[in-house]
């Protein structure tokens, strides 16, 4: 199968289906709801129900836009091709994409990881042909806790700062991370208080049955005895509050030291929503896939590692799409 | 060291100065006497005893071992090294799954180093570190590299590993920071304060001590009793500690760096004294009985060899102006009068190029510090009468009487995170001045801001980041500093040509845009002036 990169997206001109487009285009697959893959309106738009909601909740789509809604398992065609959703434990949502066309296999994870997350569906290598994977991580230097490990370094931080008349704050994204944090802090009955942008999207992790609980709305006055879980953007006005506040930061960036300078955080948790290098590596081998293309990350060198296990791989950059535009 | 990685993590993981110190103390009480004198040398990033000698082991050798180990190609081990931009924080990262993981002790990891020391070629000390890289467990590993490199990089300073002794063994942290700056050995002084014998360290050969700093005039405010001071020329070179003794003769500098190779003419003039000494003093380019401007005694900086020619070119002497140590005696302790008799009695007299500096009373500061100047030196240093050498310490007892030469409003263009306290924010900037439509860079500073200044810049700067390398952001120009400093001098590390001496920052301007900076014209002009 055919696969085009370009500046709009990724193209899969033989059965004319968009993955991921960054304009509108005509028939495109959500592969999840971060602003870097799901944007535009587009004329028919494929996603999970948990990314379409989340979707139509970030973007303005129209009424009669046509969405079509691919639970996990779930296969639809497309012209002649079969697409079936699976999970890729990213963020609530997220998908991997198989297509079947021809007798051919191939697979687009969008973000992904192996590993168990904290809330979420757990993930598995789908067989194919070809392979479309990310490497956001794809450097050896890249590996990150198990979830359980994750969430106990998360209390016991939590309840560290607190017995010390300290207030914790966990830096996170809006989407995935913070609800991740919020999950695992009330799952161990840590009392939180959670910033707006990352509570918006609460209701949608409930609805996929992580119950989170008891949580309060961030209040610049109160919080005292809570755990804070905000936005990045939140950590240097929290510091100049004059409040006692020690910063973590959970993320995949914070495998390496120099996050705490990055991040301006003192406590690093490397727990990721993507895959580490080994698990990239893995997914890979298991998917058994001759021809990769790696989209995102460290795309030169990781297709150089793959290339050395004698797999047909590609990175694709900047310049590889603007050569084929 | 197994544990000791896992202490160094959990100093790492908090910005608590006394949790740090907490968790050291705990670990080091629990420890026998050799372990835990070992574990002070690794905490202070000293793989072997002899503190003079070095493992010669740098970043291609360690790269080139770890080369061997790994199943990835060179280029990417190197955009390894420079994402993570720690070689042994690399290296035990990368290593995850490649070693045998085997427990090592503290004095197996100290045979270790003692063997890459004595391992004569590049090749053997390669072939050490595989086998060493194929059998330990990489967090310890990362932290044995770390120890190589010469920076743990845990925010942990040697202060704070000598609170850390101090709790450990129950006694006061003054006694041992006391006995620290008196021995300028860490390790000794841990192994005395285990004996409760600190009292009895002192000063001994060879093992360079802390120098004793002088107030800026600005922050003592005015001289109160002129008559319990005396005065000394402050001079433009390199603060260095002589030691001479048992056939041997030694010149460290401030970053206690034994440098004697570079300057045959001292070395060669020492072997005839008849003394064992610690003196404390600078080292000047000088000829026609005075010093020359420093951007020539630059040429004789990190020389391994030095040409008859540049010893024609650049001759050097040394100004004492203090004594540690004579004979057998220790004369740290002493007065500043009794010092200065006892090191004119040792020293005066020698001749170029071994120089004692003079020392009168103090009368017309202003008077005086003009006459220095005109001797082309820099202002003057006083001295309180009675005062004792407080190595390491900028006590106020002695007061350095310098003005800044000129200031220049210059522009941020990189950004580097700090140490310590400092180290979550952006706090050290390399500034430029315009040159066209482009901007050359002329110094770096990172003192003279307030906390809450270089916070709010931090921010400021994490917006105008244009690229990344480590701890190192270039920013957009945009930020103008003003900046004060005592002199220029040629540079070959600057694409202006030029460095500023001793820059700190005045204020920021915010007033002021990028356009309204100095520019490269005026640096010329100062320099030139200053070589009159």
């Amino acid at each position: 199968m055919r696969v085009d990169h370009q500046a709009e997206g990724i193209h899969l001109p033989d059965i004319d289906l968009w993955l991921d487009a960054r304009e509108p285009v005509g028939a495109n697959w959500i592969s999840h709801a971060h602003s870097d893959h799901a944007r535009g309106v587009h004329r028919c738009t494929y996603g999970t129900p948990p990314t379409l909601a989340l979707y139509r909740m970030r973007v303005d789509v129209p009424e009669d836009a046509r969405l079509c809604a691919l639970a996990y398992g779930d296969s639809v065609l497309h012209g002649e091709a079969k697409l079936t959703a699976m999970p890729a434990a990213h963020i609530v949502g997220a998908a991997q994409l198989l297509v079947e066309w021809r007798g051919e296999r191939l697979v687009y994870t969008g973000d992904i990881k192996l590993q168990r997350p904290l809330c979420g569906v757990e993930t598995r290598p789908v067989p194919c042909d070809q392979l479309i994977i990310e490497s956001t991580f794809g450097l050896p230097v890249y590996r990150f806790l198990s979830c359980e490990q994750a969430r106990e370094r998360m209390v016991a931080f939590a309840r560290e700062c607190l017995a010390d008349g300290a207030t914790p704050a966990f830096l996170g994204y809006p989407l995935g991370r913070g609800q991740e944090v919020v999950y695992a802090l009330r799952q161990a009955g840590v009392p939180v208080q959670v910033h707006g942008a990352i509570a918006r999207y609460l209701p949608v992790y409930e609805e996929q049955g992580w119950q989170m609980g008891g949580w309060e709305p961030y209040e610049a006055k109160a919080g005292k005895g809570r755990a804070l879980v905000v936005v990045p953007g939140m950590r240097a006005y929290l510091e100049a509050s004059g409040r006692n506040v020690r910063v973590a930061y959970v993320s995949g960036w914070a495998a390496l030291s120099n996050a705490r300078t990055r991040a301006g955080a003192e406590f690093l948790i490397p727990y990721s929503d993507h895959a580490g290098f080994d698990e990239l590596l893995a997914l890979v081998r298991a998917t058994g896939a001759r021809e990769v293309d790696v989209v995102h990350g460290y795309t030169e060198a990781f297709a150089r590692i793959l290339r050395a296990e004698g797999i047909a791989a590609r990175g694709i950059t900047h310049a590889t799409r603007q050569a084929q535009d | 060291m197994d544990a000791l990685a896992t202490v160094c993590d959990a100093i790492a993981q908090t910005n608590s100065r006394l949790k740090k110190v907490r968790v050291a103390a705990e670990y080091l009480r629990g420890l026998e006497e050799a372990d835990f004198l070992l574990a002070v040398r690794f905490l202070i990033a000293s793989p072997i005893a002899d503190t003079e000698r070095q493992l010669s082991v740098g970043h291609a050798k360690l790269r080139e071992a770890v080369m061997r180990v790994l199943p990835w190609d060179e280029e990417t081990v190197r955009l390894c090294f420079r994402e993570v931009g720690d070689a042994g924080e690399a290296i035990g990262l990368l290593l995850e799954g490649h070693t045998r993981g085997d427990a090592l002790s503290l004095a197996e990891a100290a045979l270790w180093f003692q063997r890459l020391h004595a391992a004569r070629t590049a090749n053997a000390k390669v072939d050490l570190l595989e086998k060493i890289f194929l059998t330990y467990k990489p967090r310890t590993l990362l932290y044995f590299i770390k120890v190589i490199t010469g920076d743990l990089r845990i925010g942990f300073q040697a202060r704070q590993v000598e609170e850390a002794i101090a709790a450990a063994v129950d006694v006061p942290h003054a006694m041992v920071r006391e006995a620290a700056n008196r021995s300028g050995d860490l390790a000794r002084v841990a192994a005395a304060a285990r004996r409760g014998e600190l009292e009895q360290v002192g000063a001994s050969l060879f093992h360079p001590m802390d120098f004793m700093l002088a107030k800026p005039l600005e922050q003592e405010g005015a001289i109160e009793n002129p008559a319990q001071w005396v005065v000394e020329d402050k001079y433009d070179g390199i603060r260095c500690q002589l030691h001479v003794g048992n056939g041997r003769i030694a010149i460290y500098t401030r970053g206690l760096d034994e440098v004697s190779g570079s300057y045959p003419e001292i070395v060669a003039a020492l072997r005839a004294v008849p003394h064992s000494l610690i003196v404390d003093g600078e080292l000047l380019a000088w000829r026609d009985d005075r010093a020359l401007n420093f951007t020539l005694l630059q040429q004789r900086l990190a020389r391994k060899t030095v040409s008859a020619q540049l010893l024609d070119e650049v001759p050097v002497a040394f100004v004492a102006y203090d004594l540690l140590y004579a004979n057998g005696t220790l004369w740290l302790d002493r007065a500043v009068e009794d010092r200065r008799a006892e090191l004119q009695r040792v020293w005066g007299g020698l001749g170029m190029p071994l120089l004692l500096a003079p020392q009168e009373g103090l009368g017309d500061l202003d008077a005086q510090f003009e006459a220095a100047r005109t001797r082309g030196n820099e202002g003057l240093i006083l001295k309180r009468a009675g005062s004792v050498y407080e190595a390491g310490r900028r006590s106020g007892a002695w007061v350095k009487v310098k003005r800044a030469l000129a200031t220049l409003d210059v522009v941020v263009t990189a950004a580097e995170q700090g140490t310590g306290r400092r180290a979550v924010w952006l706090s050290d900037y390399t500034f430029a001045v315009r040159d066209g439509e482009r901007y050359a860079n002329v110094g770096k500073a990172y003192s003279g801001l307030t906390d809450d200044e270089v916070r709010e810049l931090t921010r400021v700067f994490r917006g105008l980041t244009t690229e990344r390398f480590g701890r190192v952001s270039l920013v957009q120009p945009s930020v103008v500093l003003e900046v004060a400093f005592d002199g220029i001098q040629k540079s070959p590390r600057h694409k202006s040509g030029f460095a500023l001496r001793f820059p700190r920052i005045v204020r920021w301007r915010r007033d002021k845009a990028p356009e309204q900076a100095d520019d490269i014209a005026r640096v010329k002009e100062l320099y030139e002036a200053s070589l009159q």
